[in-house]
């Protein structure tokens, strides 16, 4: 927090005069705007009426070279810089709780290159994902990108905590889906990760700075990869009898073949969600695969998923119910269909191999109900691979603590609890939301000794800490 | 704040959400995050909780264009144009308005016209002059017309004659109320200018009306408030369409690619989305952007470039970057106030047009 007025109109005229006076604003309407992300604490707090940490000034700069300066402004003040990119984070990542400079980059959003031969488009991280999509889509390609907030969240959001979308299964991560990056280090130095992302020259850039949330440097600029459309898309409905059938399905599809969508649904949610907005009215476990391609293949894959579906007992619910989940997509998270205050909720989606994902799945539920009664527990998991699945597992609770602390003292305990279980249980943090301010306490335990890694690289590139501290756990 | 209860649930359901930032002209323009709807909700719910003055933020209620590109694509029906109209209202009867906007208050109260323009352009003067005092039908010009487009009025004025339409404009045109609605939305001084515009509407069989913008108050508001006139209000493109549809007007096809900008009034508040697609595909080679209809993306008129020039410029400068995308050489556009805006910034290898421009062009 810069205190003197004296001081901080110096600093202001000095990151006025990098990124121009019109991108750099001490309004409070843009304090106030960048004070609350996706994040629930954020969002309780400000439906109490209380006011959340804000930053002394918010700049938006056009580009590497911009930023740089604003990085080497606030490291020589050692001022803390928080990156924004969307704010649909939920894990907090882009709270400006140290004060300073709040870095938005949704200026730096032109896309410099669309290369057909590189399959790739290369733009600002500024951008917009679906933005993006757009310029895909006006030539015939697609990103393959589909999150829930492909509406409203930056490319550089995506990156810096690892994002994943709805057809993940086939076209991969955003780590799976960026070629070259630039970035800006604390100190300023504008750096290149290498031309490819496969390569044998050493450990992966790419990989140090995706999933590090700002907290090592501002990711720029990079190459995302597009996709030819497919020529076809089908979707099929699945209702298990239980869990434990359809992880085995799924376990021996993927030995098989790759489906885009591929969504599991636990008896809860498939009474909840998804009879609210797929009109699924059965009980069991839901199911829902894509799979796409070129058409020969497509039918060739689709008597496969069959055949496989029905070793488990599956009942095939047809097109129909996957067809409407796929329109419906997005529809989850707009106000009125999603959990939303005065209710308690959270998304704690992790990771596992086979083996243990069952396994997480069901002593989370029993350790969220057993030991906070009040709170409800629903899951599904929504991206899969050859050696495993992720659980996105959420907790509900209706009667919140009117008290603002005492509900964030119970909002913390829910979580410490779920993903000490997780961890207990061989899973990780996060899977694809990040690890922000709200999960920062729980990385030393997940990584134990190892955890000096990034402790060690944060201290190298960012001496003075100045990068979106309390963040990471770092 | 004194707003209506659904204002104040909107607010609060969308003050979290951030959904329809894609689709905001004016964020995608400025990159700014203040320019979206969550980030309005997100402000106003802390000054309705009392934690934050209506002051720090009124300047960005009215940074927005009311294009309703984000109450067209919330999926649940939320309407944030509603409660940002509503909050506008407030502001201004609690003295809270910026300095800005009082001033364009003024200008009305003074000069009948937000712009302050007390002289009738020499173009209107003239095309008044030429036509019949008394006429079955009314071509309504409306203030950007009148005061910032007046060759607008000229073409359209052409078009009918070449149609064979009797019609008159008025030398005193009274203001529809277009421009106080949207800088104070429903309040008694629109409601009463309302009235009055309609009261001389009524003395005419039909009404053709040119911008999108006064078409949508006079056969929106005007019937919400009760005051609208007994008689047929036409937009001028869906007159056309008629025209060229019944062959009264026969144009020829331009040889040129040509884009479409969509004028929101006209889609989103009339769902007139075809009419001007029969007039380009009549006289052009008409290829659509990638965002068309309802799902196009525009905001801002003439009233908003008077306080925010800077934004306005960089709106228009996207959409002939959009037109630009499909190899479009011309962009035609059906609204005279966004024909002002797209001409301030239109690059020399591209041409624009608006609808009777391109139709006279056409015959």
């Amino acid at each position: 927090m810069i205190h003197s007025d004296f001081t901080q109109t110096m600093i202001l005229a000095e990151l006025e005069d990098a990124v121009g006076r019109e991108n750099c604003s001490v309004k409070p309407v843009d304090k106030l705007t960048h004070s609350v992300d996706y994040f629930w604490l954020p969002r309780m707090w400000a439906d109490r009426g209380c006011i959340m940490p804000q930053a002394d000034v918010v700049v938006s700069p056009k580009n590497a070279q911009e930023t740089s300066k604003v990085l080497k402004i606030a490291n020589y003040y050692k001022l803390p810089v928080t990156p924004w990119g969307g704010g649909g984070g939920t894990q907090g990542g882009a709270l400006p709780v140290c004060g300073g400079i709040l870095l938005d980059t949704k200026r730096m959003n032109e896309i410099s290159d669309f290369n057909e031969q590189g399959m790739y488009i290369e733009c600002g991280t500024g951008s917009i994902y679906k933005h993006i999509e757009w310029a895909a889509n006006e030539r015939g390609y697609a990103t393959m990108h589909y999150p829930s907030s492909l509406t409203c969240s930056t490319v550089g959001g995506f990156l810096a905590h690892r994002g994943i979308g709805v057809v993940s299964t086939k076209y991969g991560k955003i780590d799976d889906m960026v070629l070259q990056m630039e970035v800006v280090l604390p100190n300023g130095d504008i750096i290149y990760t290498s031309p490819a992302p496969k390569h044998a020259a050493g450990p992966d850039l790419n990989q140090i700075f995706i999933g590090s949330e700002g907290t090592l440097g501002v990711i720029t600029k990079a190459q995302m990869r597009i996709y030819a459309q497919p020529e076809e898309r089908r979707f099929r409905g699945f209702l298990f009898h239980n869990m434990t059938d359809a992880f085995n399905a799924g376990r021996e599809l993927l030995q098989k073949i790759k489906p885009s969508v591929m969504r599991l649904y636990d008896e809860a949610e498939t009474a909840s969600l998804i009879k609210k907005i797929v009109g699924v009215s059965k009980p069991g476990a839901f199911m829902n695969i894509a799979i796409e391609g070129v058409s020969e293949i497509v039918a060739v894959e689709e008597k496969i998923l069959l055949e496989t579906f029905a070793k488990y007992g599956a009942e095939d619910l047809g097109s129909e119910y996957g067809e409407k989940w796929w329109k419906e997509k997005i529809t989850f998270f707009y106000p009125g269909h999603m959990m939303d205050l005065p209710q308690m909720f959270g998304t704690m989606d992790s990771i596992a191999p086979y083996d243990k994902i069952e396994k997480i799945y069901w002593a989370m539920k029993e350790a969220i109900e057993t030991n906070f009664p009040m709170a409800r527990f629903i899951a599904h998991f929504s991206h899969w691979y050859e050696w495993g699945a992720m659980i996105y597992d959420r907790f509900i609770v209706d009667e919140v603590p009117e008290d603002p602390h005492e509900a964030l003292r119970l909002h913390n305990a829910i979580w410490n609890c779920g993903v000490r279980t997780a961890i207990a249980n061989g899973g990780v943090v996060n899977d694809h939301h990040g690890v922000g301010m709200k999960l920062g306490r729980l990385m030393k335990e997940q990584y134990g000794p190892a955890m000096q890694v990034f402790e060690g690289i944060k201290k190298s590139l960012d001496p003075n800490g100045i990068m979106n501290p309390f963040k990471l756990g770092l | 704040m004194l707003i209506s209860q659904r204002s104040k649930e909107t607010i609060d359901a969308c003050r979290f959400c951030w959904m329809c930032r894609h689709v905001c002209p004016i964020g995608n323009a400025t990159g700014q995050e203040r320019n979206t709807a969550r980030a309005r909700a997100l402000t106003l719910s802390l000054v309705e909780r009392g934690a934050a003055p209506l002051t720090d933020v009124i300047d960005n209620v009215y940074e927005c264009a009311l294009c309703g590109g984000c109450t067209n694509n919330c999926m649940t029906g939320w309407d944030p144009v509603k409660f940002t109209k509503e909050v506008r209202l407030e502001a201004i009867q609690n003295g809270e308005a910026p300095e800005y906007i009082n001033k364009l208050l003024d200008n009305i109260e003074a000069a009948g016209n937000v712009y302050g323009i007390t002289e009738t352009a020499a173009e209107i003067t003239n095309l008044i002059s030429a036509l019949p005092t008394q006429a079955d039908t009314l071509l309504y010009l409306g203030t950007d017309v009148r005061c910032k487009n007046p060759a607008y009025a000229v073409d359209a004025a052409a078009v009918l004659q070449k149609a064979g339409v009797t019609f008159t404009v008025l030398k005193d045109e009274p203001d529809s109320g277009a421009a106080l609605e949207f800088l104070a939305g429903e309040a008694e001084e629109t409601r009463q200018t309302a009235e009055a515009c309609a009261k001389v509407l009524g003395g005419y069989k039909k009404v053709i009306v040119l911008d999108p913008a006064d078409a949508k108050i006079m056969k929106h508001e005007y019937r919400e408030w009760d005051v609208a006139p007994d008689c047929e209000i036409v937009t001028f493109t869906k007159l056309l369409s008629g025209l060229i549809a019944d062959g009264t007007l026969v144009p020829q096809k331009l040889p040129v690619k040509a884009a479409y900008q969509d004028a929101f009034a006209l889609v989103r508040d009339l769902d007139e989305v075809e009419d001007p697609r029969v007039i380009m595909n009549a006289c052009t080679n008409l290829t659509e952007m990638l965002l068309n209809r309802k799902e196009m993306i525009w905001g801002g008129n003439t009233l908003m470039t008077e306080y925010m020039p800077d934004v306005i410029r960089l709106v228009a400068k996207n959409r002939w970057a959009n037109a630009a995308h499909i190899g479009a050489k011309l962009l035609v556009v059906a609204s005279p106030s966004e024909y002002v805006a797209l001409a301030s910034v239109k690059p020399e290898d591209m041409e624009l047009m608006s609808v009777p421009e391109l139709v006279l062009a056409s015959l």
